[in-house]
């Protein structure tokens, strides 16, 4: 798994490029926690881009939870835009879809959350 | 602490020693096997998607009921989640009598055994350390009455509490149908709790086929 990350003056986009298993979630975990404390210091927002992320086990799943409950708590606005399909049915049958703002595309994400 | 399996079988244990009616149910029993694979994952020695459980490492976590669930899946063919859910649950009965010794093992719990009539016996598990067993039960209330998102692992004991039918242990009915809402929400945002529940669903579908070519 590939992560890069951008940051504007209003939000900070993690790009997820790859296969988001059980060997790659720790380190994906421990990037979105910082980028997560940095945007709560710096008032961004975060955006997780999924468009190049190929595969999400149910291990790497739980990162997504750890980042939406974090941003939560911290009252950092905070989305995920460009699912795949295969990814995006692993979203809707866990029932991420349900809690956390899943957008279509960049723009969107940036609309929602004030980015 | 203990393990999702250990929580999950205690929780099972009513407050006089007895095991709640529910734990005999098939449904009980594949939130057991949920539970361990849960546990596995966690622990990095399996993985899991839509489509297939892959193991990772055979080496034991040094746990009886996960332990037991590895050496499975580990000598069995490659198949999905909900393949294996509803395959093991015959093991359940060693599940949750390896997790009763693991909780034994710990002091939280002893077994009693009591005779009547002279030859019918009855075994009891009366907590002994009733810590861990409140915990998880404040754990699942406090995160269905607030309005955070949960931690992964509260959202998964609520999910496979609901599908093992453990809620109805310790929250009343109307109790139940008041949080419905919410517990369809935040209960078992992970994708092994998702095929435990579609492992329950195929095994009822089974069972009424059944019944039905009985009735024709």
């Amino acid at each position: 798994m590939n992560v890069t990350q951008d940051t504007t003056d209003k939000t900070t986009t993690l790009h997820a490029a790859g296969r988001l298993d059980f060997e790659a979630s720790a380190g994906f975990q421990k990037e979105v926690e910082q980028v997560v404390a940095a945007a709560t210091a710096g008032g961004k927002a975060v955006l997780i881009d999924c468009t190049a992320l190929e595969y999400v086990s149910s291990a790497g799943l739980r990162v997504f939870l750890v980042a939406a409950r974090a941003a939560k708590s911290a009252s950092v606005p905070f989305a995920v835009y460009g699912l795949t399909p295969s990814v995006k049915e692993v979203f809707d049958v866990s029932g991420f879809s349900r809690i956390i703002d899943v957008l279509g595309d960049r723009a969107s994400a940036l609309a929602k959350t004030g980015g | 602490m203990i393990s999702l399996a250990e929580e999950l079988t205690l929780l099972a244990v009513e407050d006089d020693g007895r095991i709640a009616y529910t734990a005999g149910s098939p449904n009980f029993a594949m939130a057991l096997v949920g539970a361990c694979l849960v546990d596995l994952n966690i622990a990095g020695r399996i993985d899991i998607d839509l489509d297939r459980l892959r193991v990772l490492s055979t080496e034991p976590l040094g746990r009886g009921p996960q332990d037991l669930v590895l050496s499975l899946v580990a000598d069995g063919t490659a198949q999905s989640a909900e393949r294996w859910i509803l395959e093991l649950q015959t093991r359940a009965p060693d599940l949750v009598r390896l997790a009763l010794e693991s909780l034994k093992n710990r002091g939280i719990l002893h077994v009693a055994e009591k005779r009547f009539l002279w030859a019918l016996r009855s075994r009891r598990y009366p907590i002994d350390d009733g810590t861990e067993q409140k915990e998880a039960k404040l754990r699942i209330l406090g995160a269905l009455l607030s309005d955070d998102l949960p931690t992964s692992h509260d959202s998964i004991l609520i999910g496979l509490a609901v599908a093992g039918g453990l809620l109805e242990a310790f929250l009343s009915r109307a109790e139940i149908a008041r949080l419905a809402q919410r517990i369809s929400l935040i209960g078992g945002l992970d994708l092994i709790v998702r095929s435990v529940e579609a492992a329950i669903r195929a095994d009822a579908e089974v069972r009424a086929h059944a019944v039905m070519l009985s009735i024709h």
